[in-house]
């Protein structure tokens, strides 16, 4: 019995994690109603400051390349000084931070507001990987560990600690925002800016002082946790997820629920490992890590039905659409560019443009997803995945062929999109977005990381495809990878883009734009907006399932490191960037963007900074919320290059006309046309 | 309007009540509304006008009372059937869609897409859609001008318009709409006046209006119920409306300007 309520016990070190994390994103999200999945990598970025200057002196700053880090001591410092650094440290990221980017934001549609605090996320970790590396650290404890002994259990003191300090953080912001002056304000500012001034404070102060706080107990959290689990940059960023789940429980507003949901998870997590030790009837697999989105999937659904709904009615509004103007000449078009492209190159770079087109075929997914229809999904990869693995099943178990082997992949990854939408019916843009979060985090840990389904670390191998006695196969003898495998990945990748295409243009996606639009407003024409979003999710899911599956020829044994959690995450990066609403943003992200797509591996091979892919993405993806949400390809809207060209050549040609003409009416009645919402030519069809 | 056998109601509601919490914004209210006429149903700020409408197309559930739909009981059933019935409404703060343009806004309404259109739609050979309702929509609301426009680029007039001709290009058979001539001048309120009075005799649809414009809502409507406080506190034609000391004392009462505007209009 005692060993179980130990397990229980040492569950509290966690526990007391995920509840001071929790609390800064009540905080944040009381601030301004900003949901910041940055918030697990600050605090990790912090922990690295702690242990860096504790054991070296050294403090890291959050850059690359040029100087990282200051000494400043020739040893390791203090513990309780580099505490106090570290904290006076995190006050300043935060502040800095707010009045960045989270700031100009405050009024941006969700998607906006969501890609920056995801490209802050990429930043950080990018910074962690590259300035601290992904082997894992360790640091001697912090709070005093000495042997507990009550009855039979021992157990270290620190635990104790631990919760001691969640419990006096919880009675202190709950005293504070109960009856201060800037508790009020920080609750009458929550309703709106007018509110705070009524009070006399600065509404602009109040929110970021809360944003300080939160940070720094983002940071707090980081360096408690790190003498108790090992510190690396991708687990650490990934406590956003149960840090989003203890605090929906607590509705992002009660103190005392975030904190015992935090220490009720961090103990539920440690006993789960228990069971799994003790009774070997209980399902294995890595089902602590399950646990947070369990937690997050009841409170979403039992909840109210729009959370997080603050700030949803924006001022803002969405990334601009475009709508294809001639499909078949593009498709064509890319058929015979593509075409000399792989013929040009060989080996590495061709192997690279192949994965630049799985990576279209994903980033054409979210295209329709999250740029037609508004549903933020940062699960795209996982669809992906389910359609990779399912290849490798379908080729050798079932007997089935190309293409009916693809085509079946790709329909096995809609009913697991039907599945993460469903949550999608009841909510929509930022609590969309932790749920599927949650998923793809849940999926990493169940589903990518079964032997049986994804056949662990080895991988699982897939057949090579065949079609009518032709080899398609990736290789054969030296020959890799074979053009003709290359022909046959750009043939399908073009046939999902005409699928988007068309769908765009045709019937459905007038109905998809009219559900992003407004949702009660398609009611009232007599769509049924649920029956539409999972469709949306559905057929969105078989594009990606086909992304993943040629992938899956591509590798011949498929693993489960592509589509990780960070792997969606990377990849809504991109494809915003490049912009999310069109179908040559889809384009653009896997050719020019990808990690592994062809641009990336070129500088990598040449120049040797293929490393720096994921902080320049994440960089970009912040840039682009902030300053040109319909990303790097919108021709007609925003400030990407192709509307600075246009405007340039207008330019240009307003002078050369300015030379013969004094006054160019022309010109100017060709200015409003420019501001015009992105679409392209009238449609008549 | 009335002949011998009366005819079976196009709406039929009894005893429709919603309420918000404690606030009660409609109060049993029975109405009835017949195929074929334009229905006014008027009231102050407040008075729980958005509510009744709210409520008769499936954006708000009622707390009370039943709603029936040519013979049959809708009370519970989902917005989106409702408009695929023929209960189109249109919406006190327009909600155009913002990323289709004037044209894509209707004919979106007009194909009432659902799944399995936009499957066939996208895996089957290509067809024109069906632009029959669309341009009809287009002639009674005289949209010609801006149907290649986005709704951010037009006036807040045409805005109306196009909020109107998209419940229309869904060829309802009853259309409600909430406060269509508000924010419109007087010259589009008058056109907007003479198009709704032609839906009903010319175009089958009939009409269930709320508006703030006296001058409009007497000079078109065929009977009209007065809303105070949630209550139905006057039912009737135009003429006895306008004599109801209730409502003179409950509305207009207090506005006097509208009886002025009132004479004023149909003066005119
Ligand atoms: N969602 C809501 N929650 C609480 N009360 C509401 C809600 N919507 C409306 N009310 C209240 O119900 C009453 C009726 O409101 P309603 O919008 O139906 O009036 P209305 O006649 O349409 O007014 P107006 O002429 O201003 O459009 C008002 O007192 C209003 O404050
Ligand atoms: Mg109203």
């Amino acid at each position: 019995m005692s060993s179980y309520l130990l397990f229980l016990i040492l569950g509290l070190g966690s526990g007391a994690t995920f509840a001071i994390l929790g609390l800064g994103l009540v905080l944040k999200y009381r601030s301004g109603g900003v949901v910041d999945f940055a918030h697990g990598a600050v605090a990790m970025f912090i922990a690295y400051v702690f242990v860096n200057l504790r054991s070296q002196g050294v403090l890291p700053l959050p850059l690359i390349v040029v100087p990282d880090h200051i000494r400043i001591s020739s040893t390791g410092i203090d513990t309780t000084l580099a505490i106090v650094i570290s904290l006076v440290y995190a006050a300043l990221l935060g502040a800095v931070l707010y009045f960045l980017i989270y700031r100009p934001l405050r009024f941006a549609a969700p998607l906006t507001r969501i890609a920056a605090s995801v490209g802050v996320m990429l930043t950080f970790e990018a910074i962690g990987v590259l300035n601290f590396g992904t082997t894992s650290q360790t640091t001697p404890p912090i709070l005093p560990t000495t042997p507990i002994t009550i009855g039979s259990l021992t157990f270290p003191s620190d635990r104790i600690f631990f919760t001691g300090i969640v419990v006096v953080l919880a009675i202190a912001l709950w005293l504070i925002y109960r009856f201060t002056r800037f508790g009020l304000a920080t609750q009458a500012g929550a309703e709106n800016d007018r509110g705070a001034a009524l009070i006399g404070i600065s509404a602009n102060r109040v929110a970021a002082i809360n944003y300080v706080i939160a940070t720094v107990l983002a940071g707090a959290a980081g360096i408690l946790i790190a003498p108790v689990a090992n510190l690396d940059p991708t687990s650490y960023t990934l406590f956003i997820v149960p840090a989003l789940g203890v605090a929906l429980v607590g509705g992002f507003r009660s103190f005392w629920l975030v904190a015992l949901a935090g220490i009720l998870l961090g103990m539920g997590q440690s006993e789960i490992i228990k069971f799994q030790s003790q009774w070997t009837w209980f399902p294995h697999g890595d089902i602590p890590d399950a646990l947070p989105f369990i937690l997050i999937i009841l409170t979403m659904t039992t909840r109210a039905r729009s959370l997080l709904a603050r700030g949803e009615a924006m001022t803002q509004r969405n990334p601009s659409v475009a709508r294809p103007k001639n499909p078949m000449a593009s498709a064509a078009f890319c058929l015979i560019a593509g075409t000399l492209i792989m013929l040009l190159l060989q080996g590495s770079l061709r192997n690279a443009f192949i994965s630049s087109l799985t990576v279209v075929c994903i980033a054409l997914s979210l295209v329709l997803l999250t740029g037609y229809v508004g549903q933020v999904s940062l699960a795209q990869m996982t669809f992906a995945g389910v359609g990779g693995f399912m290849l490798g099943h379908i080729s050798h178990g079932w007997g089935l062929g190309f293409p009916f082997s693809l085509i079946l992949a790709g329909l096995c990854a809609v009913p697991v999109g039907i599945l993460v939408g469903l949550p999608a019916l009841r909510l929509r843009g930022v609590n969309l977005a932790v749920v599927t979060l949650g998923a793809a985090f849940t999926a990493d840990a169940l589903i990518f990381n079964s032997q049986g389904f994804a056949g662990g670390l080895v991988g699982l191998p897939i057949k090579p495809p065949h079609l009518l006695g032709i080899d398609l196969s990736i290789a054969e003898g030296h020959d890799y990878p074979r053009l003709i495998f290359g022909i046959m990945v750009l043939v399908v990748v073009i046939l999902m883009g005409l699928l988007v295409a068309r769908l765009r243009r045709g019937a459905a996606g007038r109905m998809l734009l009219a559900v992003r639009s407004n949702e009660r407003a398609a009611a009232s024409v007599g769509i049924n907006v649920p029956q539409a979003k999972l469709m949306a999710f559905g057929i969105a899911a078989f594009i990606a399932g086909i992304g993943g599956a040629l992938t899956g020829y591509q590798q011949g044994t498929l693993t489960a490191d592509g589509f990780a959690t960070f792997a969606s995450l990377g990849l809504l990066a991109v494809v915003y960037v490049a912009g999310i609403g069109r179908i040559s943003g889809a384009v653009f992200a896997g050719i020019m963007m990808s990690s592994i797509g062809l641009a990336v591996t070129f500088l990598d091979e040449r120049f040797g900074i293929g490393k720096y892919q994921t902080i320049v993405a994440g960089l970009a993806l912040i840039v682009t919320a902030i300053a040109n949400p319909d990303g790097v390809m919108s021709t007609t809207t925003g400030k990407g290059p192709a509307v600075l060209y246009f405007k340039l050549q207008d330019a240009v040609v307003a002078r050369i006309h300015g030379t013969v003409t004094t006054k160019t009416p022309a010109a100017e009645s060709e200015q409003p046309a420019e501001a015009r919402p992105a679409v392209e030519q009238p449609h008549h069809v | 309007m009335t002949g011998l056998t009366p005819k079976m109601p196009l709406l039929d509601v009894r005893s429709l009540r919603v309420a918000y919490g404690g606030v009660v914004a409609v109060a049993d209210v029975d109405v009835s509304v017949a195929e074929g006429e334009v229905f006014g149903l008027i009231g102050p700020n407040g008075a729980g006008k958005t509510s009744m409408i709210d409520a008769l197309t499936g954006y708000q559930a009622p707390s009370g009372g039943s709603v029936n739909f040519d013979g049959r009981d809708i009370t519970n059933m989902r917005a989106h059937r409702r408009a695929r019935l023929g209960l189109a409404r249109t919406f006190q703060s327009v909600e155009l869609f913002d990323d289709l343009t004037v044209d894509e806004n209707l004919l979106v309404a007009s194909e009432r897409a659902g799944v399995m259109l936009a499957l066939r739609d996208l895996f089957l050979p290509a067809r024109a859609p069906d632009r029959t309702n669309v341009d009809w929509a287009i002639d009674v609301c005289d949209l010609g001008g801006v149907v290649d426009r986005y709704p951010s680029e037009i006036s807040h007039g045409q805005r109306k318009l196009v909020g109107v001709g998209r419940a229309l290009a869904q060829k309802p058979r009853l259309v409600l709409m909430d406060e269509p001539a508000a924010g419109l001048d007087t010259d589009e309120s008058l056109a907007l006046g003479q198009r709704l009075r032609s839906l009903p005799d010319e175009h089958g649809v009939t009409v269930f209006l709320v508006d703030h414009d006296m001058s409009l809502v007497l000079a078109v409507c065929d009977r009209l119920m007065v809303l105070d406080f949630g209550h139905a506190i006057a039912q009737g034609s135009p003429a006895e409306i306008r004599e109801d000391p209730r409502v003179l004392e409950a509305y207009l009462g207090s506005h006097g300007t509208p009886v002025a505007t009132t004479a004023a209009g149909s003066g005119s």
